[in-house]
């Protein structure tokens, strides 16, 4: 699925990713765990073709194509989907605008038909209650006035709504409360299948309490330290990242 | 906040085209600058008798070299009287704009309400835009504001919508008309949709 190779990225001058190596299998979720200003958010952000962050060395490989020659709409249609650390707001766009005009882009670049507005509006209506969202956010602005917990599960919605095949959480559980985190995590483990993939990345335990990983690594300074199963969880919850 | 000395700039010879708001009368002008086209709007608004409001909407669009002119001078005569004016547009290519607006209120115009926006996008490096607004107050009890912007589109709401699979220049497209939407007038949606999409 996704095959990331002495991977070196800068932001400015700034290098911050210095040597990633990591291979994820369909179907398999990873945690990536670290300190504060390790790269896990930049690690994010290259995957998905943020601009302002440049690769200076090393490849990645998804489905066996280069990404990095990738635009990020191109990457979205690929089946990546990022969930955003800070969910954009968007003024004068609704989500209801903004989901169509994504989720049909998305099947155009398949070679599918668009979808009929109220084929569209039926799957959307199924995906927001899989989150938990009131139907009449489907006619608020994107994330304009959302609490934290609410652009959050806008954001596991517009998942579920696009589907991918990987699926890179960004400290999706920062900011959210037992209640709304438990609904978060409750829509990524239905999205699981045989040929999902994810990359939970998050300086807390508490998501991967719920979603649980099939692998996880430890970030720090740039470079993966430590790759271990889910005991490895219980060890950074007892000693901390200082032990790497 | 008035500097000096009231002047009725009615009497004085406020150029433009001139609207009188009689007592409980509303005024709604809406103006549409498409590409291709140099514009001067030039008005005075006199809102003469208590109970007169004034609404006044405008976009505009440049993509090459046009000149887009706004100057607008809204006088609050009497008390009691409202007025609002948005006037927002993109500017690309060498486009040159510019928003000279005045709110005048004068000293007998109490209870006055006035508000003033003007909001422009600046899409290339080439095109100018100056925006002047101004406030002159000679009474006491009013409410009253302006406020004036110029900037690029938003890169982080761009990115956002490309990571979902929106093209760029689709997400483009929808930030420009998500930000002209409270000025485009009712009916000319498609029109105006179409010379977004041309710039």
């Amino acid at each position: 699925m996704l095959d990331i190779k002495n991977l070196h990225a800068k932001i400015g001058d700034k290098e911050i990713l210095k040597g990633i190596d990591l291979h994820i299998g369909p179907g398999e979720v990873h945690a990536i765990m670290g300190p504060n200003g390790a790269g896990k958010s930049t690690l994010s952000a290259v995957l998905t073709g943020r601009p302002d962050y440049e690769v200076t060395e090393g490849s990645i490989l998804y489905k066996g194509e280069d990404l990095l020659a990738k635009t990020p709409e191109e990457r979205a249609w690929a089946g990546i989907f990022l969930s955003f650390q800070y969910p954009v707001e968007i003024p004068g766009v609704t989500i209801t605008a903004f989901m169509k005009a994504a989720v049909n882009a998305k099947r155009k670049a398949l070679g599918l038909p668009e979808l009929k507005a109220g084929e569209y509006l039926k799957l959307q209506k199924e995906k927001m209650s899989l989150v938990q969202m009131r139907p009449e956010f489907s006619k608020r602005e994107v994330n304009v006035g959302f609490s934290g917990g609410e652009k959050k599960r806008n954001e596991i919605f517009q998942m579920a709504m696009l589907d991918p095949d990987l699926s890179i959480l960004d400290e999706t559980d920062s900011g959210l409360d037992v209640d709304a985190l438990k609904i978060v995590a409750d829509g990524v483990n239905t999205l699981r299948g045989p040929e999902k993939s994810a990359i939970i990345v998050t300086h807390y335990q508490k998501l991967l309490e719920y979603v649980q990983p099939d692998v996880v690594h430890v970030l720090k300074d740039g470079r993966i330290v430590c790759t271990g199963g889910r005991e490895l969880i219980d060890r950074i919850e007892s000693q901390g990242f200082d032990q790497f | 906040m008035g500097h000096g000395r009231y002047i009725d700039p009615v009497t004085a010879g406020a150029p433009g085209k001139l609207y009188t708001v009689r007592a409980g009368e509303v005024l709604n002008l809406e103006f549409v600058v498409l590409p291709g086209e140099s514009r001067d709007i030039h008005l005075t608004v006199d809102l003469v008798a208590p109970g007169a409001e004034a609404h006044i909407k405008a976009l505009y669009l440049s993509r090459a070299g046009e000149k887009v002119n706004f100057h607008i001078l809204m006088h609050h005569r009497a008390p009691g009287c409202r007025s609002t004016q948005l006037i927002k547009g993109i500017a690309g290519g060498e486009a040159r704009v510019t928003f000279g607006g005045t709110i005048v209120v004068a000293p007998d115009a109490q209870q006055t309400e006035a508000y003033q926006e003007n909001h422009n996008i600046v899409l290339s490096e080439q095109a100018r835009v100056d925006t002047c607004p101004q406030l002159e107050i000679y009474a006491d009890d009013v409410k009253c504001s302006h406020g004036a912007t110029v900037g690029a589109l938003n890169p982080d709401e761009l990115f956002y919508m490309r990571s979902r699979g929106i093209p760029e220049q689709e997400a483009r497209t929808l930030q420009m008309l998500s930000f002209l939407s409270p000025v485009i007038p009712e009916g000319r949606e498609a029109e105006v949709e179409a010379a977004v999409r041309s710039l």
